[in-house]
């Protein structure tokens, strides 16, 4: 416990420092940051931490650990990295962007998702560069009729204030939680109708994260409402709201179902690890013969069991370990071990025997 | 007539199709407006399900643990049951034959369809006799539908010739217990099987016909039964059982003989219960005295050993309960078959007392109800003798017409094709029957329907017999109409509706008395419901063997289901047969058996070889049965794609050693020849069968059809087709046959 | 709801007669409606008629769980190994190819591997699993340990299984006689072919072993 905890408690502290530095450099030494957000940033620091401890002790576990190495081992070879950027670009685009298997194991399932992660990306993307100071918008002196967009202090773009552009750059977080908050209602409407979603959801796990997204999306909406149509009608309190809901949001990161945000592009690797595997040559069964994954899976799960403590060696001829049998021929073992007992406890059965040559007389034979 | 012109059109427009789980049956969040309380469409087992409706669809199921016959428990077939409803193939409107029209078919306004149908039945009786019509139901049917088909033949129609599929099923084993005990109905509930000291099954397999019946079997054995399983083939339960007597087909009342010799010669017999109950053991005696051990594994192909075994284990047993089936009834002797397993259960003494039984497994839905009330050629309601006067007397006054004016005895199922092949019979109705599929030699059966002035079909979906049709009318499913059945044990059960028919389909008793009514005879046929056509049905069966007259609607839900016979309201109904004291109105107290002196009968029962056996030419035996996931001609279950989908298509199940001869391996196109015909499918190589027998299941149609190699010869007594042995020969096919670009459902 | 104490699976392969019925009702079950998660296995067609259905029998430490690179498999409180989460499987293959037992499916399609959660919709509401409900010749039970001691006197539920040198413990009992051993040897049949009647070839060395 000591050592693993303590690796990642030196990487969250480090990731934390790296990302308060980048701060304070990309805002200009605070020039840029807006004190009002500062609940929002020490939050961000916290999820920082909590993130990368979690991710590092993850990390460390054995399967992990080894899928990790293999993983990068296997992309970065350079026969075939070219190859795996190709396949990188495409994944990244039907597994990311659009989440095609998502859309394979429902429609529902699939709105709800893309909805909430593209809703949610935008309000990232917004967001976190405002509130580190290292995106801010100026106007020119002397010119009310543009915006210059500051990165990191320097000036980029300049758009017209009464044009779309600004229109629809100011009101991003908009666009952001009028995708979320469908996305959430579908969400929410197959966990309370699907019963198969009823039985295995838990609340913390699967409801919390819809909640503080619908929070977050819907406070921040009326923000806008406020200062827009009602004069900034209860605006504070509208802000103080948002910001509870951000923060909470913030906090849980590390903890519940949005650390798949982080865990997830791991399964990009799969297809590298299963194509390359293979290309290194399949694993035949020791029992049946026939081909069931690739030899470097098995070596490294092989290995990875012996890591956790577990004993499936055999002392048997054919196989030095039960990881070599199918799983086919897994399946069929425990059926034939239980006959067996069953066999031997009642008697052999009698077997009748025929030969097909007594069967026939010999002119019936052709 | 006009002949099948196109079955590919045909197909295209009515199916087979396959129908999986798709939007409201794939949803996992959907309430059901209700969930009804039913049995399963399929097999004599008759299991309880609940049915789950929305919006008129049956969406899904609810197993129906409460039912104490299979307490949940349901085949692959029950569970994907609920996919034949809202089918694509589903007829939703009469059709007449068209051949402009592509499918072969153009459809017609149901009035003018029956308007046409009553029209041919008027011509055809008045130029040919009322004979020249002839009917032919299907033991699936409800028993109120199957009542009023018999008593519409009888009464609107007045011709002798109705008959129905039953007789390719029940009708062996029933004639048998006739023989003996005077009743036709599985002597015991199944819960006797439990605590049997041996469990004796001869030519059933149990796993995949009536696989409920495997629970009771193996608890039997938990409980220290012994199983002994007579079969050419190692089914399922054959693989663990205690003794397996791989017979030959077609030899097995020679095995029953045989372990009847052992039990007199070893003093097995129940002397006291033969001289109290029974009458003609003597000459049984004296007949079986010459099936000694070995002449007795001579004939049957059964190790001597294992005779003498089996014979040890039911003649010392105190408890015991022998079931069959198809295996030993569907042969041309299937009655000696039946008779000689009847003889060792009279001669053991083990009959009509807990834990003591014997039963024929029904194979159909409602085997048993089908048979007692009517639609059988000889029968009239209350399983009463159609030449009894007596009998003729009480149901024509129940039906308010003259005894006079009733047809004698028809024709069974067979006969009445070979009547239809020389003109005798004219014009047909059919319902809930795919003779193309069931019957043997069926390519007789296609040139005969070729032959018919007028046919009319009545079903829910178009089946293959049906494509022969002039015209069709829209039934109704299983699911949307109610009525009773009696399943395997003689209990009296409930189906009830869960959805309203589609279309213009409607319930099939409302279609027969339309017909009636469009004769201008519609005087017996204005029921308004099952109900009401229950009610006469009691009262027709009244004082028969098969008394339904006690049973109601609200009785059989209170009790979960009435076992027959019930004489009165009162009376709780009968599970197990021939205990001292139950009701019975032929020995009226002189003993337990429905004979006047109340005992039972021994029967000779006489070994004969099958009417084809193998010779130079046809040097192999060819046995034919089912697969768990289809049922009979395959009308329902080859549209149901999971079903399909879980055995495909028929394979030629033959043993290595035969394969090695043939130079054949597992998976090649072989072609299986006899003197009627050849089919060509892919072996299944296995060394689970006899080397000298070769298997085909039989639920598939046209050149995949194992009928097409049966034989057509019959039972004398019971007229059941000689399905399970007749000679046959193999040979590798030299390419995949034309059938092999069909669709596996398809042939 | 957890799945009640007093109910377990117990598992007698020697009764299966193959026919499905477990399959077919298993795509029933919402947790994963359409899809199967019961394996129905033909052990060796060509010599024997010996079926089998494989649950998942929920090991007390399940090798699926510990192997799986991305943390997606849980055992609940009541001892029922889930199913994949859905937002953290990396469709990696490492439980499908490490569970003792063969249990894990890949759904390729979905990038997710799914299992047998014993119908956690419906044990966890006090229902028996659809599998054990509808079979035919209750290889699959489900029930209390009292009911299936007094219906099956001469068998005794066993949890333990051994592979090589390492002993697995489930929640899910199979039947064994009831005599010692207490366990199933698994990979004692790592040579056998299937068990129960066969018709014997004549030939001297023909056909399998067992």
């Amino acid at each position: 416990m000591g050592h693993e905890a303590s690796k990642a408690i030196r990487w969250g502290l480090f990731t934390t420092t790296v990302l308060a530095v980048l701060i304070v450099v990309g805002s200009r030494n605070l020039a840029h940051f807006d004190a009002a957000l500062v609940g929002y940033t020490f939050a961000t620091l916290f999820a920082v931490f909590g993130i990368t401890y979690r991710y590092v002790m993850w990390l460390q576990r054995p399967p992990t650990a080894l899928y990790w190495r293999r993983g990068w081992q296997v992309f970065l070879d350079r026969r075939y990295l070219l190859g795996n950027l190709r396949v990188l670009v495409w994944r990244l685009l039907a597994v990311f962007a659009s989440n095609n298997f998502i859309w394979r194991r429902g429609r529902k399932r699939w709105a709800a998702h893309w909805l909430i992660m593209w809703g949610c990306v935008l309000a990232a993307l917004i967001t976190f560069p405002l509130v580190f100071g290292w995106v801010h918008f100026d106007m020119p002196a002397g010119d009310f009729e543009h915006y210059v967009v500051y990165v990191l202090g320097f000036p980029t773009m300049t758009f017209p204030v009464e044009g779309v552009l600004a229109f629809l750059v100011f009101h991003g977080l908009v666009w952001a939680a009028l995708l979320v908050i469908p996305g959430v209602m579908i969400a929410m409407h197959r966990r309370m109708r699907d019963h198969g979603a009823g039985a295995v959801q838990q609340f913390g796990e699967d409801f919390l994260p819809l909640i503080l997204l619908f929070a977050i999306s819907v406070t921040g909406l009326m923000l806008t409402a406020s200062y827009t149509w009602m004069r900034g009608y209860a605006f504070d309190f509208l802000a103080i709201l948002h910001a509870i809901a951000v923060i909470l949001t913030l906090l849980w990161l590390p903890f519940g179902k949005f650390f798949h945000i982080l865990q997830r592009p791991a399964q990009i690797g799969v297809a590298f690890y299963r194509d390359i595997g293979g290309r290194a040559g399949l694993a035949a069964c020791a029992r049946c013969g026939q081909e069931y994954a690739t030899r470097m899976q098995i070596d490294d799960l092989i290995e990875v069991e012996r890591r956790l403590g577990y004993r499936y060696e055999l002392g048997d001829g054919q196989a030095d370990h039960y990881q070599r049998v199918c799983p086919q021929c897994r399946r069929a073992m425990l059926a034939i071990a239980q006959g067996m007992l069953w066999s031997s406890a009642r008697g052999p059965v009698v077997e009748p025997m025929f030969d097909i040559a007594t069967m026939m007389s010999p002119q019936q034979e052709r | 007539m006009t002949s099948v012109v196109n079955e590919r059109s045909t197909m295209e427009a009515f199916g087979p199709h396959r129908a999986y789980a798709s939007g409201l049956r794939l949803a996992s969040g959907v309430e059901p407006d209700r969930v009804v309380n039913t049995h399963c469409c399929f097999c004599g087992q008759q299991c309880g399900i609940q049915l789950k409706v929305k919006d008129n669809e049956v969406v899904g199921f609810e197993p129906w643990t409460d039912f104490p016959f299979n307490r949940g428990m349901l085949c692959p077939k029950g569970v994907k049951r609920y996919l034949q409803g809202a089918h694509p193939d589903r007829l939703l409107r009469a059709y007449q034959r068209d051949t402009t029209a592509s499918s072969g078919f153009a459809p017609l306004a149901y009035d003018q369809a029956i308007h046409r149908v009553a029209e041919a039945i008027g011509r055809i009786q008045q130029a040919h006799g009322d004979d020249a019509f002839a009917v032919l139901t299907g033991a699936s049917l409800t028993t109120e539908k199957a009542y009023l088909v018999g008593k519409f033949a009888r009464v609107c129609l007045r011709t002798a010739n109705i008959d129905y599929n039953g007789r390719l099923c029940m009708v062996s084993a029933a004639a048998g217990n006739k023989k003996a005990f005077g009743i036709d109905r599985a002597a015991n509930p199944w819960e006797d099987i439990l605590p049997a000291e041996v469990v004796w099954i001869s030519g059933a397999n149990v796993a995949e016909c009536a696989p409920i019946t495997t629970e009771y079997v193996w608890q039997a054995r938990e409980n220290g039964a012994r199983i002994i399983v007579v079969d050419p083939r190692i089914t399922p339960i054959a693989r663990t059982c205690d003794l397996f007597l791989p017979v030959k087909p077609g030899r097995d009342v020679a095995l029953f003989n045989g372990v009847l010799h052992l039990m007199i010669t070893h003093g097995w017999v129940d002397e006291t219960f033969v001289a109290r109950s029974t009458v003609g053991f003597e000459a049984v005696a004296e007949h079986v005295r010459a099936w000694t051990p070995a002449r007795t594994a001579e004939v049957t192909g059964v190790p001597e050993s294992a005779i003498r075994q089996a014979a040890e284990w039911w003649g010392t047993a105190q408890t015991s309960f022998l079931m069959h089936a198809r295996g030993i009834e569907h042969h041309s002797h299937g009655v000696q078959n039946v008779l000689g397993a009847i003889n060792i259960v009279l001669a053991s003494g083990r009959i009509g007392r807990p834990g003591c039984g014997y039963a024929t497994i029904t194979g159909q839905g409602n085997g048993q109800g089908g048979r007692e009330h009517g639609q059988k050629c000889d029968q009239l309601p209350g399983a009463r003798d159609i030449s009894n006067p007596e009998h003729r007397a009480h149901v024509a006054r129940v039906w308010g017409v003259e005894p006079e004016s009733l047809p004698g005895a028809g024709v069974d199922a067979y006969e009445i094709f070979r009547k239809i092949d020389k003109g005798e019979i004219r014009g047909l109705l059919s319902i809930c029957f795919n003779p193309k599929v069931s019957l043997p030699d069926n390519n007789f059966i296609t040139r005969a329907l070729e032959k018919l002035d007028f046919y009319v079909a009545i079903d829910f979906f178009l089946n293959e017999t049906a494509r022969h049709a002039d015209v069709v009318l829209p039934g109704s499913l299983h699911e949307e109409d109610e009525g009773v059945v009696t399943q395997v044990e003689g209990r009296v059960i409930k189906i009830n509706k869960a959805v309203e028919c589609p279309g213009d389909a409607r319930q099939d008793w409302r279609i027969i008395q339309d017909i009636a009514g469009a004769l201008g005879r519609p005087h017996g046929f204005t029921f308004d419901g099952p109900r009401a056509i229950f009610d006469e049905l009691r009262a027709a069966s009244q004082g028969g063997v098969a008394d339904y007259s006690g049973i109601t609607y609200e009785k059989i839900e209170r009790q979960f289901g009435v076992f027959w016979p019930c004489p009165s309201e009162d009376h709780p109904g009968t599970p197990r047969l021939f205990e001292s004291g139950s009701w019975n109105p032929v020995a009226r107290g002189t003993g337990p058996f429905y004979f006047p002196d109340g005992k039972a009968r021994f029967n000779v029962a006489a070994y004969t070889p099958p009417a084809e056996d193998t010779d130079a030419d046809y040097p192999l035996m060819l046995t034919t049965g089912r697969v768990v996931s289809q049922f009979l001609s395959g009308t329902q279950t080859r549209r149901i794609g999971p079903l399909v989908d879980q055995y495909p298509e028929p394979r030629i199940e033959m043993h290595p050693q035969l394969a090695d001869r043939l130079a054949v391996r597992d998976g090649d196109w072989v072609t299986a020849e006899t003197r009627r015909g050849d089919c060509t499918l892919r072996a299944l190589v296995v060394t689970t069968i006899r080397p000298d027998t070769v298997f085909i299941p039989y639920h598939w149609p046209g050149r995949k059809s194992a009928n097409q190699l049966t034989i057509a010869a019959q039972d004398p007594i019971s007229k059941i087709p000689e399905y399970k042995v007749c000679a046959v020969r193999l040979r590798k096919a030299a390419a995949a046959p034309d059938h092999a670009v069909l669709e596996p459902q398809q042939g | 709801m957890p799945v009640a104490a007093n109910t377990e699976f117990f598992i007698d392969p020697s009764r299966c007669i193959g026919c499905q019925a477990c399959v077919q009702a298993c795509e029933e079950c919402d947790t994963h409606r359409g899809h199967a998660m019961i394996h129905l296995e033909y052990i060796e067609r060509a010599q024997s008629t010996q079926t089998t259905p494989v649950v998942c029998m929920h090991c007390d430490s399940p090798t699926c769980a510990e192997v799986c690179p991305a943390d997606a498999i849980k055992r609940t409180a009541d001892g029922v190994v889930q199913s994949a989460r859905k937002p953290r499987c990396i469709a990696c293959s490492n439980c499908v190819l490490a569970c003792p037992f063969g249990v894990p499916k890949m759904k390729s399609e979905f990038e997710l591997m799914m299992k047998c959660d014993m119908c956690y919709d419906r044990t966890s509401v006090g229902k028996k699993p659809m599998c054990a409900t509808v079979c035919p010749s209750q290889a699959l039970h489900f029930g209390t340990r009292e009911e299936v001691e007094r219906l099956r006197p001469r068998a005794q539920p066993v949890n333990r299984f051994r592979f090589g040198q390492q002993w697995i413990t489930t929640k899910v009992n199979m039947m064994a006689p009831a005599a010692p051993p207490a366990y199933i040897d698994v990979t004692a049949a790592m040579h056998a072919g299937p068990t129960g009647r066969r018709y014997a070839l004549p030939v001297v060395g023909a056909g399998a072993s067992g």
